[in-house]
């Protein structure tokens, strides 16, 4: 029932696009507000609430321990899940992960990983051994477009104020923490969505419903770019990308500055 | 004294906001305590398969869940024995509170989110979904409000936080009530009492609850008051 | 000094549970009886009349009503006939065999509910197909609001927006020509103040603010 009104939006979508306007007439390329409350969850050991417009994410970080990957004896590890909530949206409801969380989590999970902020070395215990293996646990409460950017402010600012738990006797000591999660670079990812010919920095719900392709571009703070992912059964111009990229480094600052 | 310095009869801070979420058709966020819970209501709404509608009455649907930074211990993102059997208990207390047959043949999901957490949890996310629910324009004959109530450290305490639960002579009783005709509809105890601690938890227990209600009350209507 | 004008809530609010009166009146709509006294169903506002009591809705899904008159969409078609989204739990249908020309899907149209079933399911007739436009959905229960007494407030807007303006009591409502966006944004304030006074005097200044500064 909810599918008609996207195709009878879409219309109204393109009608504004032609006059270059948004619906919710923001230009092209600008971010709807956003808002970061840090250290949300106390239980977590870093956390973040995000609202982007009125996409809202929870992320949270909770350090355990494991066993280094052979390949990296010396250093730690980093899993990441998301779960889109059934609060957030009618059609979405209680149940594994499915595969629309799935690349959420797996492309926020590669702009935190391949930005190289996380200084895993110090994440280990003994070398081949025992290591600090982080959990980043994001959850969706509402959806109004845009998963991948909030997820991934949410993401970045909850590493941020993650603290690192006391270890005695290879067990974690609860409630102790020797200090602050080696974190930088501030990876973002920063989210283009294409309508026909459109390029959309910032999909709100609509746009998001009806788009053709979507590209997500990592930056990090020092402008570089250290991720990319595409999406939708449409398609991207290399020129399209170049510029996609241009205004991903630009417009990655002002986000980055709330952090 | 206890822990925090509160009164045997006094709640911890509690705050509930409603209207929160713009795509469900009621919500409500509290923090009660430490704890942190969202609570989103879809429905009545079409139950698929058809075969698993009560042609009768309205399927509540609750689900209750705990996000895994949400407790000391990481928790697994999988739902466990104890997520399910408190889906199962608050869906039934709430099924007593809402007019069901009004709404034959469909579902209303409830869907509780736990992001932080410290004892507790269930009452006060019950508390949030009846919230959820009233918001969502759904005919109920009474809101539920529920509370913890226990023994600990030889008192009798009201809203119970993790160090209390963890006495050694610990009582923990989660109870719900329908706050105008105080009848019992969630009711679940860990702990061994005999009768007339049993007596005296209700007394305390129903006072709890009607001072959630008050809560619950001044929320919902503070929505409208909210300057637009 | 110009300040904004008093909003204060006009009627009380009430929660689903909450006594009313232990006086004997009519029950009229969202209230029950207990033990004597007359209770609130609903989260709305408290409608007192010498005889009657009811309680006017704030939140809620719309239940169609025999006689209602409601605009819908045409989401699907099957051999028989077409499916229609009219804004409740379930879809209604539309027969062929009561058409005189075949409907696409995505068509706007308005109708009657002819007869509605235990389980709110509802049927259709004087079906007409509303052509062009574009459709808004505002919460159901505030339509009585955004129509106004002898369409008092709905006129005003269309008086304008100079918009073509066709009100479903289902919550969706259609808009043609004029200015649609001035159209939506002025129902949209009626509908999140539908419980507060001086609506119509702040939606007038408004409208004609709005429209002044066009020309």
């Amino acid at each position: 029932m909810e599918d008609i009104y996207w195709i009878l939006q879409a219309d109204k979508v393109y009608r504004f696009l032609q006059n270059n306007k948004r619906l919710d007439g923001r230009k092209f390329d600008e971010y709807r507000k956003a808002v970061i409350v840090r250290d949300f969850s106390k239980n977590a050991d870093g956390s973040a609430y995000v609202k982007l417009g009125k996409t809202e994410v929870i992320a949270g970080v909770k350090l355990d321990l494991g066993q280094p990957y052979p390949d990296t004896p010396d250093e730690g590890g980093l899993s990441t899940g998301a779960e889109l909530l059934p609060t957030a949206s009618p059609e979405w409801e209680a149940g594994p992960p499915d595969p629309q969380s799935i690349e959420l989590a797996r492309v926020v999970d590669r702009c935190i990983r391949e930005s190289k902020g996380i200084d895993m070395k110090s994440l280990c215990i003994r070398e081949g051994e025992l290591c600090y293996v982080i959990y980043l646990d994001f959850y969706v409460t509402n959806y109004d477009g845009n998963l991948f950017d909030a997820c991934s402010l949410a993401g970045t600012a909850a590493l941020m104020n993650t603290k690192v738990p006391k270890v005695e006797n290879d067990k974690i000591v609860k409630g102790e923490y020797i200090g602050k999660l080696k974190f930088t670079k501030k990876p973002l990812l920063t989210t283009f969505v294409k309508l026909k010919n459109y390029i959309l920095l910032d999909p709100s719900l609509e746009e998001d419903k009806i788009l053709d392709a979507r590209l997500h571009v990592a930056t990090t703070e020092d402008g570089k770019i250290c991720a990319f992912q595409k999406g939708g059964s449409g398609s991207f111009t290399p020129k399209e990308i170049e510029s996609c990229v241009e205004l991903a480094l630009k417009k990655s600052k002002e986000l980055r500055s709330l952090l | 004294m206890r822990v925090d310095g509160r009164k045997n009869d006094e709640l911890r801070k509690i705050k509930f906001e409603v209207g929160v979420l713009s795509r469900a058709d009621g919500s409500c966020y509290v923090e009660w305590g430490q704890n942190k819970i969202i609570a989103a209501v879809y429905g009545p709404r079409e139950l698929l398969p058809k075969h698993l509608a009560n042609p009768y009455r309205a399927t509540v649907r609750y689900t209750y869940r705990m996000a895994t930074f949400s407790v000391p211990d990481r928790k697994s993102p999988k739902p466990g024995r104890r997520e399910i059997e408190i889906s199962k208990v608050s869906a039934e207390a709430l099924e007593k509170a809402i007019f069901l047959e009004k709404y034959p043949n469909t579902a209303i999901d409830v869907s509780v989110q736990i992001f932080d957490s410290n004892a507790s949890t269930r009452v006060a996310a019950l508390s949030a979904a009846a919230c959820a629910l009233a918001d969502a324009g759904i005919a109920m004959r009474d809101l539920v409000s529920a509370v913890s109530v226990g023994r600990a450290n030889g008192e009798y305490v009201l809203d119970l936080r993790k160090e209390e639960e963890d006495a050694p002579d610990a009582v923990d009783l989660a109870m719900a009530i329908l706050p105008n005709t105080e009848e019992v509809v969630l009711f679940q105890m860990d702990g061994i009492i005999t009768k007339e601690e049993c007596s005296r938890l209700l007394k305390l227990g129903l006072k709890g609850c009607k001072m959630v209600y008050e809560l619950q009350k001044k929320a919902l209507k503070e929505k409208y008051m909210r300057e637009v | 000094m110009s300040e904004k004008k008093e909003r204060k809530v006009s009627r009380k609010i009430v929660i689903p549970g909450e006594v009313l009166t232990a006086e004997r009146k009519k029950l009229g709509a969202n209230v029950f009886l207990r033990e004597g006294k007359i209770i609130s169903s609903r989260l709305g506002l408290l409608q007192e009349a010498a005889d009657k009591i009811s309680v006017i809705p704030l939140e809620g899904k719309y239940l169609p009503k025999e006689n209602d008159f409601i605009v819908g969409i045409i989401t699907s078609e099957k051999y028989y006939g077409y499916t229609v989204d009219i804004n409740s739990i379930y879809e209604s249908t539309i027969y062929k065999r009561d058409l005189q020309k075949p409907l696409k899907i995505g068509t706007f149209i308005s109708a009657k509910v002819s007869r509605v079933n235990e389980l709110h399911e509802a049927e259709l007739s004087n079906v007409k197909v509303l052509y062009g436009g574009e459709i808004l959905k505002v919460s159901p229960v505030k339509i009585p609001r955004i129509i106004g007494k002898n369409n008092s407030m709905i006129n005003l807007i269309r008086k304008y927006t100079k918009s073509f303006i066709i009100v479903g009591r289902n919550g969706l409502i259609w808009m043609n020509g004029g200015n649609i966006a001035l159209a939506i944004e002025a129902i949209r304030i009626v509908e999140s103040e539908a419980h507060l006074t001086n609506l119509t005097d702040r939606i007038t200044k408004f409208l004609e603010k709005e429209t002044k500064v066009k020309k």
